[in-house]
């Protein structure tokens, strides 16, 4: 018999497993191989080590513990009848009660303030819509049209406008350094620079009445 | 003693007595669990709160977290009972719940809290003193003795692999027989025998390398 052998049915061996016949040659080849036979002792002093530890005596608190667990479960069996489907129902019913309950409050005030908040904006939804489209159409290299200064910026501009007090333009002239320039008003695609038609904005602001000017600077940007 | 609360354990009995692997008295205990008589839970309680408490501790190595197992065993156990169908005894059932939650709560722990450091290093600074069932036949001296040689070995079978030792732990703690072994692991015998040497043979090794007396140096 081989250490390998040996070493394979040390198990049975030393649980007393094995045939009269098989011990026999475990127990002559441990009298000639001194590994085998330091290697089977000390396999058996850790099986009795084990053997004799006492048992780990569980605190008095878990047998209340258990107690109310079977208190609980005996309850349980007995409203529903032993009905699994019911079981399971109760089981579900009482996961999203315990899932719910921390956010009973906090979901209804978010409830109470939406509602609110609501109720008081409701009030300031204007029902009439007007349609506003603005644009600031001075200098636009190619949109010539709509220019309020029909030329390209070469040099300093200065634009003076006239208001009617209600963002919208009534006269405007320019002049840079090569001569001045007197608007049409009535070819202007947009001339409602000033402000845009908004209440909220018409409310936080006062449209003006008066001469406004305007001056425009090249820049020239390098590659 | 208390009145059944389900009326049905007429047709009940004769389903446990066509259960194989069940005894009689384990088969009255699932007759009391299944229509919910007190004393039947009391019993189960009593009959199997120590066993599985040493087992799952053994596994775990943690007094609050075997307490925390053994209730969840305990929970499903009273759960289950109407499943249960006796191809195995009662307590080859419940051992395989308490194993299965030991190793699920341990791959929870290590999940979890593995980055976790405790100040605490002894149960005893936890304030979870451990009570063990004592020898009156014993002098002090080897009680301190017992103490010594179970602080090392419950430390070594900390270290080795959870596998081999809750199969260690069931054969040489436990002293359940390898059938049985086999049967609440759900693997063969000879699986039973290999997890069985590998566990010793990486208990051998643990024991050796500790210095100290008693136990260890009995091992070199």
């Amino acid at each position: 018999m081989t250490c390998w052998s040996v070493k394979r049915k040390s198990t049975d061996y030393v649980d007393g497993r094995l045939r009269a016949r098989e011990q026999a040659r475990i127990e002559a080849h441990l009298r000639k191989c001194e590994t085998c036979e330091c290697s089977i002792d000390q396999l058996r002093t850790v099986r009795s080590s084990l053997n004799a530890l006492s048992d780990p005596l569980p605190p008095t608190s878990l047998q209340t513990r258990l107690r109310v667990v079977a208190s609980r479960e005996r309850k349980l069996l007995y409203e529903t009848n032993g009905s699994r489907l019911l079981r399971v129902w109760n089981s579900w019913k009482f996961r999203l009660n315990q899932i719910m309950r921390p956010l009973t409050i906090p979901a209804t005030g978010g409830v109470l303030s939406s509602i609110l908040l609501f109720g008081a904006l409701a009030f300031t939804i204007s029902t009439t819509t007007r349609q506003v489209g603005y644009e600031v159409p001075v200098i636009y290299a190619d949109h010539m049209d709509a220019n309020l200064v029909p030329t390209e910026l070469r040099s300093s501009v200065v634009l003076t406008l006239s208001l009617d007090g209600k963002g919208r333009i009534t006269d405007y002239a320019f002049h840079d350094d090569t001569g001045s320039f007197v608007g049409n008003v009535s070819r202007l695609q947009y001339n409602n620079i000033a402000l845009p038609q908004f209440p909220s904005v018409l409310g936080l602001a006062r449209p003006t009445t008066r001469d406004i000017s305007i001056s425009f600077i090249p820049m020239v940007f390098r590659p | 003693m208390a009145q059944p609360l389900l009326g049905n354990s007429g047709a009940l009995s004769i389903l446990a007595g066509a259960q194989t692997g069940v005894s009689e008295e384990d088969a009255r205990i699932l007759r009391g669990l299944r229509a919910g008589i007190e004393d039947a839970y009391e019993e189960l309680i009593a009959r199997y709160e120590q066993p599985v408490y040493g087992l799952v501790y053994r596994l775990l190595g943690s007094q609050p977290d075997a307490c925390d197992v053994v209730q969840e065993v305990f929970l499903k156990v009273f759960r289950a009972v109407n499943s249960f169908r006796g191809q195995s005894s009662l307590r080859t059932w419940i051992y395989r719940i308490a194993i299965n939650e030991a190793h699920n709560h341990r791959r929870w722990f290590v999940r979890h809290c593995r980055h976790e450091v405790s100040f605490e290093s002894d149960h005893e600074e936890r304030g979870h003193s451990l009570e063990y069932a004592l020898d009156p036949g014993r002098s002090p001296f080897d009680q301190a003795l017992d103490n010594e040689n179970r602080t090392l070995i419950e430390r070594a079978l900390t270290r080795i692999n959870p596998v081999f030792r809750t199969a260690v732990v069931l054969r040489d703690i436990q002293n359940l027989s390898y059938e049985e072994i086999a049967e609440i692991l759900q693997v063969s015998l000879g699986t039973v025998k290999s997890r069985i040497l590998r566990g010793r043979e990486a208990l051998r090794r643990e024991l050796t390398q500790q210095p100290g007396a008693g136990l260890a140096e009995a091992m070199a």
